[in-house]
This record gives structure tokens, sequence and C-alpha cells, in this order.
């Protein structure tokens, strides 16, 4: 029945009990189960403090007679710094096949989830068991995730436990749950502490004469605790339930309770070749050990049966003979012959064996593991550690390891620390004399600080440094990138002179050196400055350098081109299969871990909504990045400029304070172009406001800031026209759809917005136009568009011109106060034109039975007796034309 | 949570049918639920055409995205701030 990896001595002693208080949930579990054995896949989250019985609950749902399904067993483990996937390894231990081979492999988390998955397919409805989620690594959430949003197509039912009672990691831990709470598919069961007379119950089984009320006041009602007191046995209660725990323990032998804080000592589980190696002749006490019941065996190892239990006993261990105990274990598990010894778990014994030289070995190997398998989290803890102990490293080394963490914290948005550690490792290439290092580092920082807070001319001013150290050395490809990193810092101000000076210098640079990143990276950047400036083949470079990437498998160069193109695509309104390429980034940027630069792609996507006048789609996509306060001050921007906009456009309220918001971000060096984007949205909502004498005073200065880049002065000057500035004189040259504008050549310029797919700005055209007939197509359409605010100018524009507005649409569909069906309404229109229910039903193509039916529920509805009658009723409440 | 005032027009007027009634009702406030919608009430002219609603939400987005789910029109949306008489009014007055 099941390949189940531990099997319990005390379960089966209690099997024939029922669980006391947990009827509600086993009934939870098993129905998931019947849905799965439906057909559709289901996850349960199972919460609870420590002891509540999370796992003893799980346990009992999978030995349940009624379990015929197989049941995978997997457990995070409490290392302070978790072995990448190792409830995967757990399971892998069973299935073998693919999983073993992709974990084996060093697989992504992506990889290594399809390969669970398949083995999930191969057996029948399995059940699959993930423990102690709070304790999981980064590489493990990301399965978690990816398995709650497939679990629907996948037929299983998957059960997480997890603490409910805070603790270290929390914040990963909470933004996993909280998307796993989102999916329909997750059922969440929390565990209740016991009640007094459930307490009561356990306290007769026990036939111990204790007071019950007083055993639930002492353990406030948490299982484990009652257990641990009921079975020391004692007449007396302990003074606290942590003594309940050590009251088993301190009547053990000696030389037993030796044994105990030896396996305390190797979470989670203690292998039986290494207690051999700790213990010598005592481990012949281990079978008195799991007779006490404080521990239990699967074979090969031994382990506590609580973490609780665990805890207890390793901290009663006085500090001396717990080092004492961890340089044995070290000393062991570096010894194993012919055993594959994970290189996280000897970190954690070395450090806590105060073994500099080994901890810094290990740490290092776990980090690099760690990171190669996608856990940066983990990787950057471990690099910590290892760091701790580095003091008499020599500085070649040490920086090295420097660099490699900074990378570390720059996957993990820990941009301080990654600025800290490229500081240090600045300073260690300069006191060797490595230019190139230093060059390198100096490089990399740049990049760190353009990250963490984008300020172009503090970026421009690292790269110079960079650039200084590495001009003294013959040509390379480090000068080369840093020359390319200056011209990077010129596109982001989009200053094109500079950005291609820069660009051909880097080339000249890289002469026969180029690798593909720095290719794809050159390409990109030429290219969108061509294509700001209107040249031909621009989009097709930046196209290029995506293609670059993408073959080369260069994952964060991907991410950032598919930005790039998004954003100049949605920009420069060169639509042309952007909602392909948007969509295809998001679902790459979702494969690969990138979050950053999908919240911008969320927010171009919003964008391009908002222009096509799609309201709710553009307001959900701002949403999305509004709510993760990961996001970057950049990408936040966008997506509040676009909320902005959706709800004074619609005449929604709360408009204002977004804009503030957003004007404040932009301040922060980020630059003309944002100051212009919220400048832009300002003017529009103060006209639709009706404030036009604002807009100048709202724009005059950060027009003179973008007078030279026409990309962005273009929609600045349209909305300045819209509220009646007159731009002319200046030196402003439009193109495309723009110089329309400064022409005030209207019926062009809305005919060319609706081919751009924008047909509120092609009705804002119609309105600056003042031409009658426009106006009364501009009024319809923004009606149509939900559009209040601006149809409402329009229709004034309207009666000033002493024309006839037009009055609205009767929205028939949407209100139905009677509270007929859709269908029923369908009848009802067919019924008032005069049909029979034979023809109705040949029209709809339903049978006469359900016309008959719907025209019953009519004729009750509308409170009528004949069809005439329900006919002129229908007229009367404007429920047909 | 901020307050708006929603208003609505319905052109054939609002007529709830007394027996359906709890039940739309119900249906109304579970749809609302699911976005963090509430519904605290409506004051509806004599002719069932016009009606103001008060609801607590979180965003106007939320607002909309319910009444496209009940088949309600939205005409305008305000934020509010409850006052009344006595909202001045200091302690031991």
């Amino acid at each position: 029945m099941a390949d189940v990896a531990v099997r319990d001595q005390g379960s089966a002693r209690r099997a024939g009990e029922s669980l006391l208080e947990r009827e509600q949930q086993l009934d939870t579990l098993e129905r998931c189960f019947d849905e799965v054995r439906a057909g559709d896949g289901r996850l349960v989250l199972v919460s609870g403090e420590a002891g509540i019985g999370k796992t003893t609950l799980v346990r009992r749902f999978c030995d349940g007679d009624a379990m015929d399904s197989p049941v995978l067993w997997g457990a995070c483990d409490g290392l302070r710094t978790p072995r990448p996937l190792s409830p995967l390894i757990d399971i892998a231990r069973v299935t073998g096949g693919e999983l073993q081979v992709a974990l084996d492999r060093g697989e992504k988390p992506a990889g290594c989830f399809d390969a669970l998955r398949r083995e999930l397919e191969r057996r029948r409805r399995p059940v699959l068991v993930i423990e102690d989620l709070h304790w999981a690594d980064e590489a493990t959430l990301d399965v978690m995730t990816m398995l709650a949003r497939r679990i629907e197509r996948v037929p299983a039912l998957a059960i997480a436990t997890c603490r409910s009672d805070g603790g270290p990691g929390s914040e990963a831990l909470g933004d996993a749950l909280g998307e796993l709470q989102t999916v329909a598919a997750v059922t969440r069961v929390d565990l209740a502490p016991l009640s007094p007379s459930a307490v009561g119950v356990l306290v007769d089984d026990a036939q111990l004469d204790l007071q019950a009320g007083e055993l639930h006041a002492l353990t406030s009602g948490n299982p484990f605790f009652v257990h641990e007191v009921l079975a020391s046995g004692g007449r007396r209660l302990p003074a606290t339930a942590r003594d309940a725990i050590l009251a088993r323990a301190t009547r053990l032998s000696a030389d037993a309770q030796a044994v105990l804080e030896a396996i305390a000592v190797v979470p989670p589980r203690a292998e039986v070749w290494l207690l051999e190696a700790l213990l010598g002749p005592r481990i012949a006490l281990l079978d008195e050990c799991l007779a006490c019941g404080m521990i239990w065996a699967d074979g090969a190892a031994v382990s506590f049966r609580h973490e609780l239990t665990r805890v207890a006993i390793e901290e009663r261990i006085a500090p001396h003979r717990r080092v004492g105990l961890h340089r044995a274990v070290l000393a062991a598990l570096l010894e194993a012959d012919g055993v594959q010894v994970d290189a996280a778990r000897i970190a954690h014994h070395a450090e806590a064996a105060d073994d500099r030289g080994a901890t810094l070995e290990f740490a290092r190997i776990a980090a690099q593991q760690a990171g190669a398998s996608g856990s940066h989290r983990e990787a950057a803890e471990q690099y910590r550690r290892a760091l701790r102990q580095s003091a008499g490293l020599d500085p070649a080394e040490r920086a090295e390891m420097l660099e490699r963490f900074a990378a570390e914290c720059h996957v993990t948005a820990a941009w301080p620390e990654e600025e800290a550690s490229l500081r240090e490792a600045v300073e260690c290439h300069r006191r060797l004399g490595d230019r190139l290092g230093e060059g390198r580092t100096i490089r990399m920082l740049a990049g760190a600080i353009a990250c963490k807070a984008p300020d172009p001319e503090r970026v421009r001013a690292t790269l110079f440094q960079a650039v200084e150290a590495l001009e003294s050395l013959p040509p390379s490809l480090e000068l080369a990138r840093a020359y390319l990193g200056i011209a990077s810092s010129f596109l982001a101000t989009e200053d094109a002179e500079p950005a291609f000076a820069w660009a051909e210098r880097s080339r000249a640079a890289a002469d026969g050196l180029a690798d593909p990143e720095f290719e794809s990276r050159a390409l990109g950047i030429t290219g969108s400055m061509e294509w700001l400036l209107g040249r031909p083949d621009g989009r097709t470079r930046v196209e290029r350098a995506l293609a670059i990437a993408l073959e080369h498998g260069l994952e964060d160069r991907a991410g950032l081109e598919y930005m790039g193109l998004a954003e100049l695509a949605v920009r420069l309104r060169d639509r042309a299969g952007v909602d392909r390429l948007i969509a295809e980034g998001l679902e790459y940027c979702e494969a690969h871990d990138l979050d950053m630069h999908a919240h911008y792609l969320y927010g171009f996507r919003a964008w391009l909504e908002l222009d096509r006048a799609a309201w709710d789609a553009a307001a959900e996509s701002a949403r999305v990045v509004i709510a993760d306060r990961r996001a970057s001050p950049d990408a936040r921007l966008i997506v509040l400029v676009v909320l902005a906009l959706v709800r004074a456009r619609r005449g929604d309220p709360d408009v204002w304070p977004l804009l503030e918001e957003a004007a404040v971000l932009a301040e922060a060096p980020l630059g003309d172009i944002s100051c212009a984007m919220v400048a832009c949205a300002r003017a529009e909502v103060l006209w639709l406001e009706g404030r036009e004498g604002e807009v100048a005073a709202a724009t005059d200065a950060v027009l003179a800031t973008v007078a030279a880049k026409p990309w962005v002065s273009g929609d600045l000057l349209w909305r300045r026209r819209l509220a009646g500035i007159d731009d002319r004189a200046g030196p402003h040259a439009g193109s495309g759809v723009h110089a329309l504008v400064l022409a005030d050549r209207w019926a062009d310029a809305s005919e060319q917005w609706q081919r751009l797919e924008c047909p509120y700005e092609a009705a804002l055209a119609a309105i600056a136009s003042g031409d009658g007939p426009l106006l009364e197509g501009a009024l319809v359409k923004l009606r149509e568009l939900g559009a209040r605010p601006a149809a409402a100018i329009a229709g004034q524009r309207l009666r000033e011109l002493g024309a006839r507005v037009p009055r609205g649409p009767r929205p028939r569909t949407r209100a139905n106060p009677v509270g007929l069906t859709g269908r029923e309404l369908e009848v009802l229109e067919l019924l008032a034109e005069g049909l029979r229910n034979g023809e109705i039903a040949t029209r709809l193509v339903v049978s006469g039975k359900t016309v008959d039916h719907h025209v019953s529920a009519i004729l009750r509805k509308l409170d009528v007796q004949t069809r005439t009658q329900a006919a002129a009723e229908a007229v009367r409440l404007g429920l047909t034309a | 949570m901020p307050r708006y005032i929603v208003q609505r027009t319905f052109p054939a007027g609002l007529h709830v049918p007394n027996e359906s009634g709890a039940e739309l009702c119900r249906e109304v406030v579970e749809r609302n639920a699911a976005e963090g919608v509430t519904w605290v009430h409506s004051y509806v002219s004599g002719d069932g055409r016009k009606s103001f609603c008060v609801y607590d939400a979180p965003t106007p987005e939320a607002i909309r995205k319910t009444a496209a789910l009940n088949q309600l029109p939205v005409d305008q949306i305000t934020q509010v701030r409850v006052l009344d008489p006595y909202f001045y009014v200091g302690e031991g007055v």
C-alpha cells in the first residue's frame, strides 16, 4: 500500500483509537481525496502550532483502512540552513527513477518539479505528503508553488504541513503561502488545541489520577504536551510542560541519556552508522531509548518523535559538551566511507563545533550547490557562514568568495549586502594589485547600485572608476563591458549621442573578445536607442538581442531584453506582435524565477490595456505589481500612473494619491522620462476635471527637460494641446500622430490613433477638433468605453455648438431588475416579437419543453397571466427595444 | 477600508420580487465577500430608477468587479466619509 519512509510503533498501538476532536479535519481530507478520485488534483495545507498533531493527523489519514493509494512522504529538515529540496530527496529515495536523476543532476526547481509530477502521474491517485513547510528552503517553496498552481491537473492528493506560530524565514514562507491560498484547488485545515473534555478523556484512558482541568491549563490543550505528561506516568503534574518532556529522559540510565543527546545533536534524523561511530559500544542502549518511546526508528536511522523533544534535549546539553558532540559528528561525517554526505550538513556541524577550517570549506561547497539548484537564499546564508570564518583567508580567495556572495545577494535582492561585499572585494583586489579584478568588481558594483537606486549619474561615476583601472591594462572584455555599462546608463536617460559613442567604443574594445552575453547586451542598447529615434532596424536589433540571450540560456539577459522590447513596443506604439511578446516574456520569467522582470512586463501590459480602453484588465495587471512590496520603484511608478488614469478616465475616485506617490518616485533620481510620464497623466486628469488652466504650470518645467526627445515630448505636447496650449512656436518636431496633432489635423490624427489601437485617444482628438459630427461620434464612443468624464466634456462641447446631444444607450442587458435570467430575457424578447413557443425553441436551439418552462417562469416573475400581457409588460419595463 | 457611494440607474426601475429577494441579496453579499467588498445598505428612489448604495471596499475596481458579477449598473463611484449631527460634539457636553 504505502511506500512510506517511516513506520511508527506508537501509532500501531493507538491505531484502534479515534483521534480526539479531529473528525472534521479527517472528513475534509476524505472529501478532498474523493475529489481526487473523481479526477481533480487537490492540495491540502495542514497548519497549527508545534505539537498540535499535524503529523499525527496526516499519518492517521494515510494509514486508514480505506487508503488504497500509494503514499509518497517527504519532509523539510530543521537545519539552520536547510538542504535544498530535502523533501524531494526523501521521496526520491523511494521512487528512484526520473526524480532521482533530476536531483542528482542538480536541476533547477522547475526541472525537479516536472520529474516529481511525472512520478505522481505514474501512480494511481497517489498521496504526496510534504512536512514542515516552515523549514522549507527556497527551491522547495518554488516547487510547492508550482505544485499548487498545477495541482488540479495532476490527479493526486498533496498534503503539506506547516507550523503556524511564526519563526525565522517566515517572510518567504508567508509570500509562498499567500500565493498558495489564492489557488482554488488548495484547502486549508487548521488544527486547534484540545478542549478540556478531550483532555479528560485522555486522562481517563491513561487511568491516571490527575486533574484534567489543571492538565489542560498547564499544556494549553496542546496534544503533544498532554501526551508527554501522561506518558511520564507521574502522580503529580510537572511544573512546566517542558519538564514533562524531560521527565521521561531523566528516568533513563546516564549512558542511555548520552545516546539521546547524540541523536538530538543531529537533526532531523541520525543514521545508525553515524551513531555507532559516535557512541561505540553504548549504541546497544539504543533499544532502551526506543523502548522509552521518545524516539523511533525507520531501519537506517532514528529520530525523535517530535521536534519539541529534540530541542528540549539539545538545549539541556551543557555548551562545552555540545561542542564536543558536534566535533565528534563532524569527524564521523568526514570519515564516512562510501556514504554521500551533504555539504550543508557538514557545514552546520562544523560551525557548531567551532571548526573554522571545516566550516569555511564546506559552507563554500554547500553555497555553490544551493546556488546551482536555485536556492539562492540558502546559498547566501552559507556564504555568510563561510565569510564569518574567513578572517585568515588569503585576499584572492576572499575576494572570490565575496564576489560569489554578492551574486547571490543580487538574485535575492539583498542590495546593501551586495554593495558592501563588492566594496570589500574591490579593496582586496587593490591590495593584491589586481587591476583586472578591481575593474571587474567595480563594474559589478555599478550594476548593484543601478538596481538598488537607479541613479544614472552615480552609476556612471562608478563605471568611470572601473574604466580607470582597466584602461591601464591591455584591451580586455572587462573594459569593453565597462564601456557598455556607460552606454547603458545613457540609454537609461535616453541621450542618443553619448549612448552611441560609448557603444562604439565598447565595440572596438571588444574586438575579437566578445561573448554572447556581450553581443546581446550591445545589440540591445544600440537597437533600443535607434528604435527610439525612429530609425529602421532598431526593433530588429533588439529582437536579435533577445534571440541571442534565449539561445545561450542567459536568463537575466533574456529577462532584461523581454522588458526592453515590451517597453519600447508599448511606449512607441509599435504594437505588432506585442501581446504575444508579453505573454511569452511572462511565461519565461515565471519559469526562470525572474520576478523583478515580470513586474515590468505586467506594468507594460497594463499600459497597453489602458491604451486599448480595457479598463478592468489594466487595473488587474496593475494590481499584481502594486500588491507586491518587492517591486522596484520604476515598475511601481508605471502601474501607479496606469491605475490613476484608469480611475480618472472612468470617473472613479482615488486618483490624486496615486499620482502623488508616483511623482515622489519619479523625483528620486529616476529622471526626466519618468517625470514626463507623471506630468502627462497629471495634465490629462486636470483636463478631465475641467482645470485646464493649471496644465501649463504642471507641465512647463518638465517639457523643457525633454524637449530634445520627441519620443517623450510627443504625448506631453498632445495633452497640452488638448488643454488649449499652443506650442507650435517651440522647437518640437513631432512625428507620426504627434505631427498631425501639432498641425491641428484632427480628423487625420483621430484616424491614426484608431489605427494604433488607441480608441480613447482617437475620441479625444475628435473632441479637440470641435467639429459637430466628430464630437457626436466621440461622445457615443466614449460612452461605450465607459469614459464618463471625457464623454461629459464631449457633450458639453456639443451643447456649446448648439447641437443636439444624443441620449445615452439603454444598458438593457446589464440591468435586470426583475430577476430574469439571461436565457429568460432572450425568450421574452422573442416572445414580444410575436414568436410562438415552437419558433422560439427552433431559434434558440432548445427543446419545446425548455421554452415552456422558461415562459412559465417569465409569467410568474412578471406577475402576469398571458403571453400578450408579458410582452406588454416587457415593453413597459424597457426590457425590450 | 474606504467607504464609497455608488450611484446606479435602472431605466426600467428596480423591482425585486418578494419571494426571491432574500436569496438574491444573499448571493450579492457572497459574491461581494470574495472581493472583500461589503454592501452596507442602499437608498432607492420611489420609482426604483435610481439607487445610492453605500459600500465599504478596498478599491473602486473591486466595486466594479462585484457590480459586473451581480449584473448591477454603475454610474458613479464617490469616496465618502460619514458625517452626522453629533460628529463635532465634544465630551461632557
